[in-house]
């Protein structure tokens, strides 16, 4: 018996003794913010990385962008990329799960080693990341979120974080002028998502003073479920509504937009710019999207189908060399301003590109860079904001979303108490082939 | 009043749903005394095949049947391959509890992770064949359509014919043998390992049905990640609880009152809640009545 | 050794650790902080199905407890670190006892179908009260290392050394519970309730333990999963991280401890090498799907061939070498 165990103690620490001698030969590295220059950077790349739902509940629609992205950074590169560097976009998928999304970003930082994130997508995931990377310690830009949490501009709690949407109250609060000023008088309802992406509209409506006649919240992910949207339709059919704003994610709309139709129940739809991507709704069902006609949208970018706009040209242009089989849709106007303020952002930065030079120049010259967007964006020293404002559209029959008395009218505003008001801005040229 | 008819028809609406799903349990259940957890898996990859007939066929009503038959011969050969052998290798011990329900969950994930490589993971549609606006009549509109109608219709039938299979046949006498005491079925003459085969094919049939009227009913979207299909389950899974395991008017039943009370909900409460209400009212269901309304003392255990 | 020596091996492999730890990169120093907590959280399914014949398919509504209860703890009163993982413990262990209470009566399917049904339900709670922070979820600081530690030592390596210090504290500790009179109780229990409530054994109360023992450490894990994310929120614990738990148990065997570290380390590695392949072969398909068939499949695999988990197998087989059966 004693035997035994004499070897199996011999045994055993043998085999961990060769254990950790092996691993002892791996090269031991520490964290080292300050020294030398940046990961990422060579003097001919920069490497940037994304971390978005590539699959899964989220993926519709969102999973353009990081193609999107791709076709812009590569006609960038064609023509001699940024100060001599060109651009690679290292496209994670975190299927919209925060743990996932924290495991993905520590490769992109850890493994890949990128100069900078760009256009992480989703609340509850960026905030994971953010803290878990620890990006404000190291040092670490992360460009142009693609989330509208108002706190992500806070430059206190995220000095390395950038917005680019609006955020959600902003949005609230200019649907809650447009809906009080079109609409007086009317039976007015809300759907929403129960969580703290409806509520953040739910707090912009209340700060804009606008109470309506019926509230409806939802279960994020009840949506989907049989009758749900069903009950919603017989809730408003019993308040005699007449005007429905909607304020949840496009699989809400689709549920509701679809019941509604069943039902035989008509209201004037305002949608939110989240639930009202057409292309999301025509991924889930084509035959939805002619339901959308007549609905009021609102977007801060110039339409998808509006060939008049320089951007938008030079966007369809390229998108449609890069990816023939896709459709130009507001998802790929989204990714493709993204890469180009990133571009901006980048260039501005100067041949000698540090990652605390970039986050310099986005608070001081960010808010003259050049961008598609029809609001001023509002980067500064003290707050990382992108874009302010939003534009109100009808949607046509083959679900696009253009202008309201054709030309853009835009509304800006903040995440606070500050008023609605139109906005005076007029949007610079595009600068030469778009670089 | 208007209201209270909308909620009750809603409510029957999606109980015609979850009974699918709670009837090809109570099936298996019945037949082979497992719950098949991968119930939702085979659903959703019925649904697939669906589509694939659908456009292939072009016909919704030849490829309904065949989707069917086709769930069938899977589930079938899931428990000929995969059953069989856990039955063999682990029927004694801490994991005979539980090694069906481990292999049911990583046959979900398996089918998943096939129907991703095969189809990708964009969304694919399948098209309804009726209707969906609800009937006319006068000025009002109810909130029954002719799609949900063939729904409910269609469970209705099935539950009787799967019933009168049950409890008529010489077959449906071997199915409930082989479940109860399987040596004792041996002795008289049943070979029970094919009786359990039939019992997973049936019920390979009815989540075939299930996936694929539960997807043209909704949005008509398909992908590998439908929530609507764990969430499916798990209802089903209330429903047949509620019900009586042992039960298949029990599943229609129970489904009937998962449906109505989570319409009644939504409605007049809030529809925040389903996810919790429909927790409480299975807990309640177990701590109250174990054995779920139609269900007899006797066979609650596993 | 270990038989002889439990409480020298456990402080030898942690002296591994730390020397592992000093010479890994920062990826690799994470993911093992990550195998740490999964050894907790499988250790608490070990005891639960293995010793007390009781299934849980929704362990990740008790990680929530415990990860919330830590942060909630931290945001509003600062309660230090080790403070938050004690209330994080208690927390879901009261919520284990609840849980218990219901589960005593109920039975195999039954009781994993109300499991599964509470693992979708629970996170949809956090929506309804504000304090718990709704979708976004609340901010779970732990603070940096202190400072005598040196300027270089990286935040994932602490929290690597609070993964596996506690690690190492509850598993040796669980160990002891299993071999004590408990143990043996449950494994009564889990081979034949009848014969065990003859025996004098309290079924009900016995069972009732192990959920809310098993629960603890749930919790346990759950705070510990809290501070490497940094945050809790719904989306910390969805409906996979229960089904990756009851995957890592199959795996480790869920009759004994001794295995747990199999399934922890395969559900970090599984990925790991699966991306390696896909990396291989470049297509987008096979990275998105190949972890997961992988995963699912080993488990089925695991399941039929291998169903009391490697290290029991192999006990067995030893058994049977050294007590050959004699012949008559």
């Amino acid at each position: 018996m004693i035997r035994i165990n004499r070897r199996k103690l011999i045994t055993t620490s043998a085999v961990l003794a060769i254990a950790a001698l092996t691993v002892a030969t791996v090269p031991a590295q520490a964290l080292n913010p300050s020294m030398g220059s940046d990961p990422g950077i060579t003097a001919s790349s920069i490497k940037l990385g994304i971390t978005s739902p590539l699959t899964g509940i989220a993926s519709p629609g969102y999973n353009k962008i990081p193609g999107a992205m791709k076709a812009y950074f590569d006609y960038v590169n064609t023509n001699g990329g940024v100060n001599g560097r060109k651009i690679t976009l290292v496209s994670k998928d975190d299927q919209y799960i925060p743990t996932t999304a924290v495991a993905k970003a520590n490769e992109l930082i850890l493994r890949d080693k990128v100069f900078a994130l760009v256009g992480t997508l989703g609340t509850a995931s960026t905030k994971a990341l953010t803290a878990s990377t620890q990006l404000s310690q190291r040092g670490i830009p992360s460009l142009f979120v693609n989330t509208g949490f108002s706190g992500f501009a806070d430059k206190k709690a995220y000095p390395t974080t950038f917005s680019i949407l609006p955020s959600y109250q902003m949005e609230a609060k200019i649907m809650a002028k447009y809906v009080k000023e079109t609409y007086a008088g009317k039976k007015i309802a809300l759907i929403y998502q129960d969580d703290d992406f409806g509520r953040d509209a739910l707090a912009g409506f209340k700060t804009a003073g606008l109470t309506f006649d019926t509230y409806i919240p939802y279960a994020s992910g009840s949506q989907s479920l049989p009758a749900t949207g069903a009950g919603w339709i017989s809730k408003l059919k019993t308040a005699g509504t007449e005007v429905t704003v909607l304020f949840g994610v496009s699989s809400a709309s689709t549920a509701a937009l679809a019941n509604a139709y069943g039902a035989g129940f008509k209201t004037q739809w305002v949608l939110g710019s989240v639930g009202g991507d057409a292309t999301t709704i025509a991924a889930t069902n084509k035959a939805y999207v002619p339901l959308l006609y007549g609905a009021k949208g609102f977007s801060f970018a110039p339409a998808p189908t509006d060939t008049t706009d320089e951007y938008i040209k030079l966007f369809q242009t390229i998108y449609a060399a890069a990816q023939p089989t896709q459709t130009f849709d507001n998802n790929v106007v989204a990714g493709m301003s993204n890469a180009f303020l990133a571009v901006q952002a980048l260039k501005a930065a100067g041949a000698n590109l540090t990652r605390a030079g970039l986050i310099k120049v986005i608070e001081t010259k960010g808010s003259t860079f050049a961008s598609p967007f029809l609001t001023p964006l509002g980067y500064s020293a003290t707050a990382h904001i992108g874009a302010t404002g939003y534009w109100v559209g009808t949607y046509g029959p083959t679900g696009a979303l253009t202008p309201d008395g054709g030309k853009y009218t835009v509304y800006t505003t903040d995440s606070g108490t500050g008023p609605v008001v139109l906005s005076t801005y007029t949007r610079p040229a595009m600068p030469a082939k778009g670089l | 009043m208007n209201q209270f008819l909308d909620m009750f028809l809603i409510g029957v609406s999606a109980a015609s749903i979850y009974s699918l799903m709670a009837i090809s349990m109570v099936l298996v259940w019945r037949s082979t005394r497992v719950v098949n957890f991968a119930q939702a898996g085979m659903a959703l990859l019925s649904a697939y095949t669906g589509y694939e007939l659908v456009t292939r066929v072009g016909n919704f009503w030849i490829a309904l049947p065949l989707a069917m038959i086709l769930g069938a011969a899977f589930s079938a050969f899931i428990e000929f391959a995969l059953m069989r052998t856990l039955h063999k290798h682990s029927s004694q011990g801490a994991i005979a509890a539980i090694a069906p329900i481990i292999a049911t969950l990583g046959l979900l994930g398996v089918i998943r992770a096939g129907i991703g490589f095969i189809w990708g993971h964009a969304d694919v549609q399948l098209e309804a064949p009726l209707s969906k606006v609800g009937f006319k009549f006068g000025e009002t509109t109810i909130a029954v359509s002719p799609m949900s109608l063939f729904v409910l219709l269609f469970v209705v039938a099935l539950m009787v014919i799967v019933s009168l299979i049950f409890q008529k046949t010489n077959i449906g006498l071997a199915l409930r043998a082989s479940a109860y005491a399987p040596e004792i079925a041996q002795l008289a003459g049943i070979r029970v390992s094919g009786i359990r085969t039939l019992g997973w094919a049936i019920a390979g049939a009815a989540g075939a049905a299930a996936g694929i009227l539960q997807t043209v009913n909704g949005t008509g979207a398909l992908s590998p990640e439908s929530l609507e299909f764990s969430l499916l389950l798990v209802f089903g899974f209330i429903a047949a609880v509620i019900g009586g395991l042992e039960s298949l008017p029990g599943a229609v039943l129970g489904a009937l009152i998962l449906g109505l009370v989570l319409a009644a909900v939504q409605i007049y409460i809030s529809g925040a809640l389903v996810f919790i209400v429909a927790f409480l009212l299975l807990l309640i269901v177990l701590i109250v009545r174990p054995q779920g309304f139609l269900g007899s003392k006797a066979g609650r255990r596993a | 050794m270990l038989k002889k020596h439990p409480l020298l091996t456990f402080i030898f492999f942690g002296f591994v650790l730390f020397l592992i730890s000093n010479r890994l990169d920062e990826l690799r120093v994470y993911q093992g902080a990550t195998v740490a907590i999964y050894a907790i959280g499988i250790s608490s399914l070990i005891l639960l199905i293995g010793y007390s014949g009781q299934v849980s398919l929704g362990h990740g509504a008790l990680l929530a407890i415990g990860g919330y209860a830590a942060a909630l703890a931290r945001i509003h009163y600062n309660a230090p670190v080790w403070l938050t993982f004690v209330v994080a413990v208690l927390a879901a262990a009261a919520g284990g006892a609840l849980l218990g209470l219901a589960a005593a009566r109920l039975s195999g399917p039954y009781l994993a179908g109300s499991t599964l049904a509470l693992a979708i339900g629970l996170p949809s709670i956090a929506n309804q009260f504000p304090i718990l922070g709704g979708e976004q979820g609340l901010f779970f600081d732990i603070g940096l290392p202190p400072a005598s530690l040196g300027a270089d030592f990286t935040q994932y390596k602490w929290f690597f050394w609070i993964c596996w210090s506690v690690a190492l504290i509850a598993l040796y500790w669980l160990r002891n519970v299993m071999n004590s009179r408990y143990g043996r109780s449950w494994r009564a229990v889990r081979s034949h309730d009848v014969a065990a409530e003859l025996a004098g054994i309290h079924v009900g109360r016995n069972k009732v333990l192990a959920f809310t023992i098993s629960a603890g450490l749930a919790g346990l894990a759950g705070a510990l999963l809290a501070m490497t994310i940094s945050l809790v929120s719904p989306g910390v614990f969805p409906l996979a991280l229960s089904f990756s738990l009851a995957t890592g148990a199959v795996l480790s065997g869920v009759t004994t401890l001794g295995g747990v570290m199999i399934g922890s380390v395969a559900l970090v590695a599984i990925p790991e090498f699966a991306l390696a392949i896909a990396n291989r072969y470049g297509s987008e398909t096979i990275t998105t799907n190949l972890p997961g068939l992988l995963v699912s499949a080993l488990l089925i695999l695991t399941v039929l061939f291998v169903p009391n988990g490697p290290v029991e197998q192999l006990r067995a087989k030893r058994g049977k070498n050294e007590h050959p059966v004699k012949k008559k």
